[in-house]
């Protein structure tokens, strides 16, 4: 979706709003592998945190394109 | 739990690194690179209706956001004077009329008596009676001439008045809205200034500002939606055309003949935004589209 949040009067573009879905949703993502052990694979935790949030990112945007 | 090797573990990290790379890729060309503006405007023309006539409004047949149809009467400009103004010109131009007769007149006995002096024969006439007879025919002829030039005037004058009475009641030029719009009986309204705006409905368009740089994947004929602020359907629409000049902010006016630029140039700066046409192919029942409306403009990549 190529539009707008109105937020109380003030308006937003989508892509913020995806991004703040993908950082909450990363941050529960990030809980789950942590206490699944997963970290164990991961080199650089702290980019592969940063990678995660731009993939969920695209994944959100993505499906609010086809979906919307 | 024993570790895993370093070489997974760096394997993994760069897997997902690579893939957030490319999923940043796309998103920058989708949000980025795609023709697409959040500044586009709904727009109308706009019919700024002036009077023809000057005068006392002495009834007005319209309201405020009234729907008007072609050729509607939206006012009445006291005809009263204009009504006099054509009992005048009928009156002149029946004087007229009585003069070309009677310049008629004048010329057929001209006529006449010149002939009979030429009848007459050099004894009984003298040379210079013959001659005056006759030149008093060709004056004659010449007064009558301007006689006919006077009422043909005299009907132009009456078709000049019968115009004007016709112009107190203003008549919408295009189908359309009134917007903005008060006025009473008794409101005097003066020849040629504007009174009131008329917006053509049958024009509406919208213009998306478009950044500079998006410009090159736009072509005319090009389909595109426009999905308004307020939400509901997208509307279908075409690029019908671009801008040809925009107002340059770095030149100054200058009140000389010279060019004045302005000599600081920002480090950070934006792109300049061109209005692109678009023709909206159909308006989706239930839309009501305002001329001033915000909408989102997105060009619709063509398929080969």
């Amino acid at each position: 979706m190529i539009g707008e949040f109105d937020i109380y009067g003030v308006l937003f573009p989508p892509l913020l709003i995806w991004v703040f879905m993908a950082l909450l949703l990363s941050m529960a993502v990030r809980r789950g592998l942590s206490a699944l052990g997963l970290y164990r694979f991961i080199w650089h935790r702290p980019l592969f945190d940063l990678c995660l949030l731009v993939m969920l990112t695209g994944l959100i945007s993505l499906a609010a394109n086809r979906y919307f | 739990m024993k570790p895993i090797s370093f070489i997974y573990r760096f394997i993994v990290t760069l897997g997902a690194v690579i893939l957030a790379g490319v999923v940043a890729w796309q998103l920058w060309i989708y949000y980025m690179e795609s023709p697409w503006t959040r500044d586009g405007r709904v727009r109308a023309d706009i019919v700024s209706l002036a009077p023809d006539v000057s005068g006392p409004i002495v009834q007005v047949f319209v309201h405020d956001n009234q729907f008007v149809h072609t050729g509607e009467a939206l006012f009445q400009i006291d005809p009263a004077r204009f009504n006099l103004a054509l009992a005048q010109a009928n009156a002149a131009l029946a004087q007229a009329s009585a003069a070309e007769a009677k310049a008629h007149a004048t010329m057929l006995n001209a006529e006449q008596n010149a002939a009979r002096y030429a009848a007459l024969s050099s004894n009984a006439t003298s040379a210079i009676s013959r001659d005056d007879a006759s030149t008093q025919s060709l004056a004659a002829k010449a007064e009558y001439s301007a006689a006919q030039a006077a009422y043909a005037a005299a009907q132009v004058d009456l078709g000049v008045a019968q115009l004007n009475l016709r112009r107190t009641t203003a008549r919408a030029t295009v189908n359309g809205v009134i917007t903005n719009f008060s006025m009473q009986p008794g409101d005097y309204v003066g020849a040629g200034s504007a009174i009131m705006a008329i917006v053509d409905t049958d024009s509406l368009y919208v213009d998306g500002y478009f950044e500079e740089t998006k410009l090159r994947h736009i072509k005319v004929g090009d389909k595109a939606t426009v999905q308004l602020l307020q939400g509901g359907p997208q509307i279908d629409g075409h690029v019908q055309g671009f801008a040809a000049a925009i107002a340059d902010s770095e030149r100054i006016a200058a009140p000389t003949l010279l060019a004045d630029v302005n000599p600081t140039f920002t480090w950070v700066r934006l792109a300049a935004r061109i209005p692109v046409r678009i023709a909206l192919d159909k308006i989706p029942a239930g839309v009501n589209l305002v001329a001033g409306m915000t909408c989102t403009v997105t060009i619709l990549p063509e398929k080969n």
